[in-house]
């Protein structure tokens, strides 16, 4: 027998196909909002591929990778857009910056939707859209 | 429990002589309980022999349909028990937020595709979403879980005693994902077929044909094969034949798949091609471990 593991439901599955083929870094969370997958160009923004990192919760997230608004400081979890878009189950936008591990800063824009289903929600995606990068320790 | 395939083709019925061996009537399995009670897995045109099969004396049974294409419900209308007025009938299928499963079926038994409509059948006829969680008919404990294929589609997975049937036959697994490689939770699927004693899957396309049919919503040989390796089924049936697939050509694909199966250490005939008329008695236990580790 094999171990048991946890069937994604078909609408997950089938969004990480998506973002696997796309050159654009995206993200995908659970309706939990753990983070369940990033594609390769996401990994390349952050300096470290999903299959390195695995799955994470929002609040390991955020130690690694941020993100920080203008003045470097923490945002707070309720205001990202992947948590708005999971939560309140509406579209959000926002720009800010996050932190690769070589600890280079990534000005980008950020658009995250909510995975709804008749079964309610599923998760949510989140495009990013580079702006921008600055060498150097983030704050 | 018992399985038999009463239509095993895909998309479009396709009599003829060339393919009379392997069948022309399209998606249906029927499937006997241990205590009797009978369902009716999809209901192509093979469910019209299924129902002149049926004794003509009250009937209880249930049809669950994997998804509305026509191929999966053209026999409706043409099965015997829903013109008796004893018979009872429960439909189950997805849900969609666009119409009821009533009304969608509707579309099909109505005019002019129809020469009834779905208030005229004389037998006690009702629908049902198929709920998220696990729900028992007679003995069994059902399960359903929405698959890659084109619009709302399920598979299903069926618990009688210690056998287990999982019948997904129109699934693109591979659509967009490394079955080989993939975290089982990530495979489309995997728990309705996972260590299933009989699993039918769809396996339309040989992978020659596969390319030009990209995103269709269905398998090609290498796929199925690469499915019924990670879930660990113990018996496969290749099925929903593709219309255009003769008797020959299909011959010449479970070969091929049989060879294949055998190069990656699968056990002799754990996989076959559905053929109509093909019956199954649950558990199907040889070969023991018929699935590659």
């Amino acid at each position: 027998m094999s171990s048991v593991t946890q069937q994604r439901p078909l609408e997950l599955i089938l969004a990480r196909n998506l973002l696997t083929a796309l050159s654009t870094p995206a993200f995908l969370v659970d309706e939990g909002g753990v983070l369940v997958f990033y594609n390769e160009a996401a990994g390349a923004l952050l300096g470290k591929r999903y299959e390195e990192l695995g799955t994470v919760g929002p609040e390991e997230w955020g130690s690694i990778f941020g993100p920080f608004d203008d003045e470097g400081d923490p945002l707070p979890y309720d205001e990202l857009p992947l948590v708005i878009a999971v939560r309140n189950g509406h579209p959000a936008h926002a720009d800010f910056e996050i932190r690769s591990t070589d600890g280079t800063r990534h000005t980008v824009e950020v658009s995250a939707f909510p995975i709804l289903t008749a079964h309610g929600s599923q998760g949510a995606i989140a495009v990013f859209w580079p702006s921008g990068s600055q060498n150097g320790a983030a704050c | 429990m018992r399985a038999k395939l009463w239509g095993t083709r895909g998309s479009i019925p396709s009599p003829g002589p060339e393919t009379i061996r392997y069948g022309g009537n399209t998606s249906c399995v029927g499937v006997t309980l241990s205590d009797g009670s009978l369902l009716a897995l999809d209901a192509g045109t093979g469910i019209r022999n299924l129902g002149n099969a049926l004794p003509d004396e009250p009937t209880r049974l249930h049809i669950l349909l994997t998804h509305l294409h026509l191929d999966h419900i053209q026999g409706l209308v043409f099965f015997a028990p829903a013109f008796r007025p004893q018979t009872e009938i429960v439909i189950w299928g997805p849900a969609s937020p666009e119409a009821s499963l009533r009304d969608r079926i509707a579309r099909y038994i109505s005019a002019p595709l129809s020469p009834v409509e779905v208030r005229e059948l004389p037998c006690d006829v009702s629908f049902r979403h198929c709920p998220e969680t696990e729900w028992e008919i007679g003995p069994a404990r059902i399960r359903s879980a929405s698959v890659t294929h084109r619009g709302p589609t399920l598979g299903y997975r069926i618990d009688d005693g210690d056998s287990s049937l999982a019948y997904i036959p129109d699934h693109e697994p591979a659509l967009g994902a490394d079955l080989e490689a993939l975290d089982e939770g990530w495979i489309s699927g995997f728990e309705l077929a996972r260590d299933a004693s009989l699993l039918i899957h769809d396996g339309q396309y040989s992978d020659a044909e596969y390319p030009e049919h990209l995103g269709w919503g269905h398998s090609a040989l290498s796929h199925t094969l690469a499915f019924a390796k990670r879930t660990r089924a113990e018996r496969t049936v290749l099925f929903h034949h593709d219309p255009l697939h003769s008797d020959e050509r299909l011959d010449r694909l479970g070969e091929e798949g049989r060879e294949r199966w055998a190069a990656i250490g699968g056990h002799e005939g754990a996989i076959e091609l559905g053929v109509e008329g093909g019956e199954y008695e649950l558990p199907v236990r040889a070969p023991s471990a018929a699935a590659p580790a």
